[in-house]
């Protein structure tokens, strides 16, 4: 929280940029915005504005800049690396009244809209027009635009299609010192200076606000189909992936679940899975539909090859439905076995997802706890999930003290601590382990650059 | 500001919440687009996550009992539970809230405008009273059969051809006049246990099954006597008959549905009311018609502004699309699409489905 002299009058200079019915102070407001979606994290703001348009974000900036108070920008707050939990006190910015799609243009393949949209609106809204706009992060009916490019969101259809950076042509954005710069545009072609929209990607509200997006978009495909396959053991999983990937089918969807997820699913949802296997993998593919029936086949074969206990491919869309609903339901089944739900995104390269997810299971074991990894077997992003009961006082450390030893081994293994959640708070202090001093001496100059003062989300990226 | 949200230490729990209902949000945050009130202002607070939050301060001691953002959010939540249904975790807000109430509503805090409402359904002897001069389907001399159909209490008042149309349609269910409120209006509005007990005296009173022709009473009936005592009348009359194919002629009247929201997402009934009105009419499903009307028991009457800003999406599509009837399955909604649409003198009729059934018949 920041000094309370400085905070005296703040809410005053604050509506007189964006209106008194747009600020919250009251304590109510201010404990629904201490939290986002991450566990065990909060701090409670001073204030929250919404603001409607950039200039209303450069007067909240020069207003905070002056008075040397923290801004968290936010969007709807399902981030799960805290990196909208305002843990040094000062304003919340909730960038969701700024909610219009304002183009979305099939001759360019490009959408411009402003950060509040929610991911599946704009996802719907070029849908209407024939387009696919591809990053689906599983928090996409609620999570906006502007949140998914700041935290550079991946999804389901990474392998295929790539995550967020690979979508944004063009920002708009605001400085902490209150200047409007534009970086790239409408071009797919634009080299002129440094490329400042890739930056901005993914650098979790510490250099700037976004206040409008210009984002790519591709053809819709045809069509979608899906098959699962069980394994004996995730290793032979693995071992499918690369060989369907050598065969030259890229698949839009790769995801698996280990031998507690399954359990995990099938006592939940009880839609039959086969829980004697040590594996699941679901995979599926888009465009045209002749080309999704021979790589579905291939893949099938593929799996068949490396030791798959059993394959199916989905003749309908309903059964496709099912083979998903294994996936869908991870999370919440995982969930419901304890009240506290740890979800992190320990990455690696494909080819040591199977050495990653034993080595995950030997350190639950080790601290006892209940960890269950499901993820995108195609492109080696792995969910290690853990599940506390809150009432058991070590529970917590321990899973701290697990999360180190996953942390360090992803790094050993030429993975990263997080492949699309995001560092936040609570990976902060395993990012140098990963990046070393020299680059981390590079990001707080590149940070000071931006922000001289230190007033965007304080205590995180580049602090 | 001094108030520390950030407690060393988590204080005791003070167990105005069942723990393990309160333990269960994961704080993902996917009831947001779900939530009517955050749709209208866009802001946490007014959403479900944030007033779990809020529950969760509440218990903790961190907010107070009079908290003026904890006494507005517990009112202006329409308690719809459309975010039950897109809750990854199972989170059973429906639950959480009418405890929240009866902590929060006790005695004094009580809305003003629900006092009469709770004194006048209190009691069996005064909700028949209340019926007396309507010509609803109950019969003084009746005795309960396998298959009862409830009365209801502001519904027979209101609404009395409801039960008569429904009687008509299915001259099995017995209806008694002896039975009072389901206790619905209570449980909602801060009177848990008195909600609970009403509920178990009409279940006495009418041994078996009981039919409701309102879903916010089968609801709440379902929640105490269990779902397989209590069926809503679309769900028990789409049971009864099947799906049968009725020939679709020319010129059919152009028939929406308001979903009734406990019923859809409290019992997870929403096919057989449109299965229904397909036999009699062009169902056209409207955008908003499993989001609350605004109606919300006695929320028209205790925030009648914030209810009417719900309503107006609604009314909007009513009248985009032209409908010849709006088909309602609880009498709230009834009353507040009629309103609703006198008010915007729409040519559209508002009609509850035992009656459009009947009327059809």
């Amino acid at each position: 929280m920041a000094a309370t002299a400085t905070l005296a009058g703040l809410r005053g200079r604050l509506e007189e940029v964006v209106g008194g019915e747009h600020v919250r102070t009251d304590v109510g407001a201010l404990v629904t915005f201490s939290t986002d979606a991450t566990p065990l994290e909060r701090g409670s703001p001073d204030a929250v504005v919404f603001p409607a348009t950039a200039e209303e974000v450069a007067g909240v900036l020069r207003l905070a800049n002056e008075l040397g108070v923290p801004v968290v920008p936010r969007g709807s707050g399902t981030n799960l690396s805290a990196g909208t939990v305002p843990h040094r006190g000062g304003i919340v910015l909730v960038l969701t009244r700024m909610n219009k799609v304002k183009e979305i243009s099939d001759a360019e393949l490009v959408a411009v809209c402003e950060p509040g949209v929610r991911t599946l609106e704009l996802a719907q809204a070029a849908a209407a027009k024939g387009l696919l706009f591809p990053p689906d992060p599983g928090s996409q009916s609620t999570a906006t635009i502007g949140g998914n490019v700041a935290e550079c969101a991946g999804g389901l259809r990474a392998l295929k299609y790539g995550v967020t950076r690979d979508y944004v042509l063009g920002v708009q954005a605001v400085l902490a010192t209150g200047e409007i710069i534009r970086s790239g545009g409408r071009l797919v072609k634009d080299v002129a200076g440094y490329d400042l929209r890739r930056l901005l990607c993914g650098s979790e509200g510490t250099l700037a606000v976004m206040t409008e997006l210009t984002l790519r978009l591709v053809p819709a495909p045809e069509s979608s189909g899906y098959g699962m396959a069980y394994f004996p053991d995730l290793a032979d999983a693995a071992r499918a992936v690369s060989r369907v990937l050598a065969s030259g089918v890229l698949p839009v969807t790769l995801e698996f679940l280990d031998r507690v997820c399954i359990g995990a699913v099938e006592d939940y949802a009880q839609i039959g899975l086969d829980t004697s296997a040590g594996a699941l993998l679901i995979f599926g593919q888009d465009g045209n539909p002749a080309v999704i029936e021979r790589d579905l086949e291939r893949i099938a074969q593929a799996c068949a090859t490396e030791g798959a206990t059993s394959v199916r491919i989905a003749e309908s869309p309903e059964a496709a439905s099912e083979v998903l609903e294994a996936r869908r339901a991870a999370l919440p089944a995982l969930s419901r076995l304890e009240p506290l739900t740890l979800l992190e995104d320990a990455t690696v390269p494909r080819s040591r997802i199977a050495e990653m997810v034993d080595f995950i299971q030997e350190v639950a074991e080790r601290h006892h706890l209940k960890i269950g990894t499901f993820g995108h077997a195609g492109d080696g992003n792995l969910h290690p999930t853990a599940v506390l009961d809150s009432a058991d006082e070590g529970a917590v450390d321990r899973a701290r003290a697990a999360f180190d030893e996953i942390f360090a081994r992803a790094i050993e293994l030429d993975g990263t601590i997080t492949g699309e959640h995001g560092i936040g708070i609570p990976k902060l202090r395993y990012l140098e382990r990963q990046l070393g001093a020299e680059q981390m001496a590079l990001l707080r100059r590149i940070k000071a650059a931006f922000d001289p003062n230190g007033i965007l989300n304080p205590g995180k990226l580049g602090s | 500001m001094t108030i520390a949200i950030t407690p060393e230490k988590v204080p005791e729990a003070r167990g105005v919440f069942t723990p393990e209902l309160l333990d269960r949000c994961i704080s993902c945050g996917f009831c947001l687009p779900a939530c009517p009130t955050y749709a209208l202002t866009g802001v946490e607070t007014s959403s479900p996550r944030g007033r779990i939050n809020l529950m969760r301060a509440l218990e903790t001691g961190v907010l107070p009992d009079d908290d003026p953002t904890i006494s507005e959010e517990a009112s202006f939540c329409l308690g719809c539970r459309a975010c039950e249904p897109v809750c990854p975790a199972g989170v059973q807000y429906g639950e959480l809230l009418e405890e929240w109430r009866d902590h929060v509503w006790n005695g004094r805090r009580r809305p003003f405008k629900v006092r009469p409402l709770l004194w006048a359904v209190d009691s069996p002897r005064r909700v028949r009273s209340m019926g007396i001069v309507r010509r609803h389907a109950g019969r003084r001399s009746e005795s309960p059969g396998p298959v009862n159909l409830m009365l209801g209490c502001f519904e027979r008042v209101l609404y009395p051809r409801v039960s008569r149309d429904a009687r008509e349609l299915a001259a099995e269910l017995a209806a008694p006049s002896a039975q009072g409120c389901c206790g619905a209006l209570h449980a909602h509005n801060g009177e848990l246990a008195r909600g609970k007990h009403l509920a178990k005296e009409l279940g006495e009173a009418l041994p078996g099954t009981i039919v409701a022709t309102s879903g916010g009473c089968a609801a709440h009936l379902a929640g105490v006597l269990g779902p397989d005592r209590v069926k809503e009348f679309s769900q028990w009359l789409f049971a009864r008959d099947g799906a049968s194919a009725a020939t679709p002629a020319d010129g059919r009247p152009r028939i929406g549905l308001q979903d009734s929201c406990h019923l859809r997402n409290g019992l997870g009934v929403w096919r057989e009311p449109r299965e229904l009105i397909a036999r009699v009419g062009k169902y056209v499903e409207l955008p908003s018609a499993a989001v609350c009307c605004g109606g919300a028991g006695s929320y028209a009457i205790v925030r009648p502004k914030d209810s009417a800003r719900v309503l107006d999406q609604h009314l909007d599509e009513i009248a985009a699309a032209d409908l010849d009837v709006i088909a309602v399955v609880n009498a709230g909604c009834y009353r507040q699409l009629q309103q609703g649409v006198k008010r915007r003198k729409l040519r559209t009729r508002v009609v509850h489905l035992a009656e459009l059934l009947a009327g059809e018949k």
